[in-house]
């Protein structure tokens, strides 16, 4: 057992994007649902589509969402990080809905989609993961409004002390002040 | 011959399993990926690769199971499964690391299960 341990660096446990870190495994876990609900649900529009037709049109509209999760989590810039959060939230409204729909109204549900019964046939993994999706996503918007206010601040400070000097300090988080300014009002 | 074909698909469980509990202990641990769970990545990649040729063969030999669009949707991606988490797992330079090679693990063995349900001759 000689697996090189993580190194101890504060600034290397700071994940520095939404695909780092838990992010990492969070993203695996959104292409793994992105690739088996929309190929489960392409399979069975072109080979069975009447049997259920409710069903599979749920599990294709399932799919497109975990496909925008999966990609805009994985690019984790700051419009990127809105339709994730956008994305999750449909997902999870839509775990919700159709769980509770698929347990009211059977028969609308000759076969399952992903989201029947609350994700049951998978693990209830689906109705978890939008949860921690929006979990992980809400420490990076508080984590762009802190840097946003230590911007400002920093820049309030460098004016107050004059001109150029303001403007030095700001260079160190150019790229940071950049993603708080692109975040707009969130 | 029915044990000769289920050996395969319950080795994948075990070894998709045992790897699974051994990355979540890495993580645990607060351990990068490593070169002995990549090398049990490895084993388990021949493992499905076989368990591929196996059912590929049946086919060959002209038996089809009910939803064949749908087992051969999981042949195909069968392959992909731990590579793809090997490439992903070693971008990440942090215990997230192996966490993404136990969820390989877990989808290995649960791949099996649905692969008995889609054709039940796939013993496990």
């Amino acid at each position: 057992m000689s697996e090189p341990a993580a190194p101890p660096e504060p600034r290397a446990s700071q994940p520095d994007s939404t695909r780092t870190g838990p992010g990492r495994l969070l993203v695996a876990i959104y292409a793994l649902f992105a690739l088996s609900a929309s190929a489960r649900a392409g399979v069975q529009i072109a080979t069975k589509f009447g049997h259920a037709p409710v069903a599979y049109l749920l599990s294709a509209f399932a799919g497109m969402v975990y496909i925008l999760a999966t990609v805009t989590l994985a690019v984790g810039s700051p419009a990127a990080r809105r339709i994730a959060v956008l994305s999750c939230s449909v997902e999870l409204a839509g775990v919700l809905a159709v769980g509770t729909w698929s347990l009211a109204d059977p028969a609308t549900f000759p076969d399952a989609t992903v989201w029947s019964s609350y994700g049951s046939g998978y693990g209830f993994v689906p109705l978890v993961l939008p949860v921690f999706g929006l979990l992980w996503l809400r420490r990076w918007t508080r984590r762009a409004r802190t840097l946003r206010t230590t911007a400002t601040s920093a820049e309030d400070a460098g004016e107050a002390a004059g001109g150029g000097a303001g403007h030095g300090g700001g260079g160190g988080l150019g790229h940071s002040a950049e993603d708080v300014v692109a975040d707009g009002r969130t | 011959m029915s044990s000769v074909n289920g050996a395969v698909p319950t080795t994948i469980i075990i070894a998709g399993l045992a790897l699974a509990g051994y990355a979540l202990l890495m993580t645990a641990r607060n351990r990068r990926m490593s070169v002995p769970l990549l090398a049990a990545v490895g084993v388990l990649e021949i493992l499905l690769l076989v368990q591929v040729g196996i059912i590929v063969a049946r086919l060959a030999g002209g038996e089809r199971p009910a939803g064949l669009a749908t087992l051969i949707g999981y042949l195909i991606a069968m392959p992909f499964i731990p590579v793809a988490a090997a490439f992903w797992g070693l971008a990440e330079r942090s215990r997230w690391g192996p966490a993404v090679i136990a969820v390989a693990g877990l989808v290995a063995a649960v791949l099996m299960v649905r692969l008995h349900q889609i054709w039940p001759v796939i013993h496990v």
